[in-house]
């Protein structure tokens, strides 16, 4: 007990010691000077057009990879885990390889007036990258745990298979979603290693934490490092607190 | 009317097996478990994929690999299916379980009106989805009210007891109007009570409704309870179809017998030139060779009753309470033989018992003419005697 104690209190030490360590005057004279408040409105936009991409392509590869319907399934999910075990950083280099100026992606969306690099595309690409394995996993173990007989007796009772998703499948599998797209959410807003590779510039809130860091230093860098808690955290403990009343609910 | 000719693979056999049951009519499949029954249920409900097929039910060809290959998705087959988890959705009250068929939220179509050439059209509009969903909240308190979940319109699933469960997935297949009911050995595990009553709720209201309907089972006496007409499924083939008396008093082959419990199988001496012309084992020049009388449990009385049956001699092995009866074991001079009797008995000794009416089968496993009856005073050449037993009685074999 106290040793679990112990390591809960330690787990929990940074956001301790962040708290401890800011004085209000610090973080009004921080937000204060004008465009503050940019790099936080950049990852917020950043991170909802993030979730968008997750949830629309990640959620068909997820269900997939729950009900098995692929072939060579563990080849599918090495793929999803192999994103997962890249350091974020070596992502970001392989990115600019795959999308950089001069590579072929990179051609093809010049010809649309677009660039993956240093650009609000180039965020978004690389904070997809970091925090799609976390929705795609998360998303599959919750489609996982809908009982299929379920969808099929949605099926014999009349729905086809795109009403038995939205009536059954997606219902069920909600709390297990919402978590992961908490968890990705919260990855997206501190996506650092391959955003400061491909997405230097605009500056969202990971990066503005640490060119303050760079800049001014350990004090004028604290108030940035509690605005990116406050925008990453309050999706997962909502999404937990929501999950955790209709896992309730559904007990009756 | 459902029929069903289904030739299906699974992984360790081929399930063959053709059925016919008319509306109003209840099938029951029995058989030993990983006979194919559950295969079968699922084939003709569109969830497993057939290697040859032809289902029709009420007139629409549910699947058909012939010329013209039809395979209807579940959701246009109108077909209900009930398993041993009721399979209630877990986030839906029990109202809304009961009225998922019903609650189309797009209102294009009526329940399972989405195929179009079997369903009657259903007007697009709000007034007819207002009018079909009036239609249906009268149905449910009725359907409610029959099935005794009145008061638990608005409690949630996990909240429910098994039987209840099971009342409601029961309501809720019926009110999607499906037009057959399969049943995969829904009541296993509910006390015995519970499943009687449940059974007779299905009974009634397939009758009253005039589906056909079938049931799997493992348990014989839950198949007869619910069935009138009894099909035994072995290996993916059906042995024999017929009313659910009939199987157990004429199994048409030992292995039929065996699997509606007879246990024992005794030799006997035939003299019937009919028995013997109608069983020529191969190889073997005597016609009385291999063939054996079946031993049910259920039906031995105590005592030498030869115009009644078999009379078998021996000495008791063991005897213990079974039910309301007494399992007494006696070892006759080829078999050991089962029977559930009145009296109890005592080991070592001395008992005769009179196997009724047993049915005989030839070695190959075929049962012999009809069954073996008792000899008749004028037939004195239709006999079966008991081979090398203490004192054969003698059966005849009445063609």
């Amino acid at each position: 007990m106290a040793g679990t104690g112990i390591i809960w209190l330690a787990l929990l030490g940074p956001v301790i010691a962040l708290l401890t360590h800011l004085s209000w005057s610090g973080i009004t004279s921080a937000l204060s000077a004008p465009g503050a408040f940019d790099p936080l409105i950049l990852s917020a936009e950043s991170g909802a057009v993030t979730l968008g991409v997750l949830l629309l392509l990640g959620t068909p590869l997820a269900w997939a990879l729950a009900r098995g319907t692929l072939p060579f399934p563990r080849v599918w999910e090495a793929g999803v885990l192999a994103t997962l075990l890249l350091p974020p950083l070596v992502v970001g280099l392989l990115l600019i390889f795959m999308v950089g100026p001069f590579t072929p992606i990179g051609h093809l969306l010049s010809g649309l007036h677009l660039s993956a690099t240093d650009t609000f595309l180039a965020l978004v690409i690389a904070q997809v990258y970091e925090s799609a394995p976390y929705y795609v996993l998360g998303a599959q173990a919750a489609f996982g745990s809908v009982d299929y007989r379920l969808e099929q007796q949605a099926a014999l009772l009349g729905d086809p298979p795109l009403r038995v998703f939205r009536r059954v499948t997606v219902p069920l599998a909600a709390p297990g979603m919402a978590m992961a797209m908490a968890i990705a959410w919260a990855r997206a807003m501190g996506a650092f290693g391959a955003v400061v590779i491909i997405a230097y510039h605009p500056t969202g809130l990971p990066l503005q934490v640490w060119t303050t860091l760079q800049e001014t230093g350990l004090p004028s860098a604290l108030p940035y490092a509690l605005v990116l808690l406050v925008v990453a955290l309050p999706l997962p403990i909502a999404a937990y607190v929501w999950s955790a009343r209709a896992r309730s609910r559904r007990r009756g | 009317m459902l029929e069903a000719d289904v030739e299906v693979d699974r992984r360790d056999l081929t399930v063959r097996a053709r059925l016919t049951v008319a509306p109003g009519e209840r099938l029951a499949l029995f058989g030993p478990s990983g006979a194919g029954k559950t295969t079968l249920l699922e084939v003709i409900a569109g969830l497993v994929a057939p290697r040859r097929a032809r289902i029709t039910l009420a007139s629409r060809v549910l699947t058909s690999t012939g010329q013209s290959v039809t395979a209807l998705p579940p959701w246009q087959r109108r077909v209900g299916l009930l398993r041993q988890d009721p399979g209630l959705f877990p986030h839906l009250s029990v109202r809304d379980n009961l009225l998922y068929a019903r609650s189309r939220s797009s209102g294009r179509a009526g329940p399972h009106g989405s195929d179009g050439s079997s369903a009657p059209a259903v007007p697009a509009g709000s007034s007819a989805s207002a009018g079909s969903s009036a239609s249906a909240e009268a149905e449910l308190a009725e359907l409610a009210g029959l099935l005794g979940i009145d008061g638990l319109l608005s409690a949630m699933p996990a909240r429910l007891s098994g039987g209840q469960a099971h009342r409601v997935a029961l309501g809720r297949l019926l009110l999607s109007h499906c037009d057959a009911l399969l049943l995969d050995e829904p009541y296993t595990g509910l006390d015995v009570s519970l499943r009687r009553t449940l059974t007779d709720l299905v009974v009634s209201l397939v009758t009253q409704r005039r589906i056909p309907a079938i049931l799997v089972a493992h348990e014989l006496a839950e198949a007869q309870a619910f069935a009138d007409r009894l099909a035994v499924l072995d290996r993916g083939q059906v042995l024999q179809t017929g009313a659910p008396g009939e199987v157990v008093l004429r199994p048409a082959a030992r292995r039929v017998a065996e699997l509606v419990g007879y246990t024992a199988f005794v030799p006997v001496r035939e003299s019937a030139p009919a028995a013997v012309a109608q069983s020529p084992t191969p190889g073997s020049g005597s016609g009385s060779a291999g063939v054996v009388a079946g031993i049910h449990p259920d039906r031995v009385i105590s005592g030498r009753h030869p115009a009644r049956g078999l009379v078998l001699a021996g000495v008791v092995g063991s005897c213990r309470p079974a039910g309301a009866l007494w399992e007494v074991t006696i070892r006759t001079a080829d078999a050991t033989v089962t029977g559930r009797l009145l009296e109890a008995a005592s080991a070592g000794q001395e008992l005769v018992l009179t196997a009724v009416d047993p049915p005989c089968f030839a070695a190959g496993g075929a049962a012999v003419g009809a069954r073996a009856v008792p000899a008749g005073e004028g037939r004195p050449a239709g006999g079966v005697r008991a081979a090398g037993g203490a004192r054969p009685g003698r059966a005849g074999v009445q063609k």
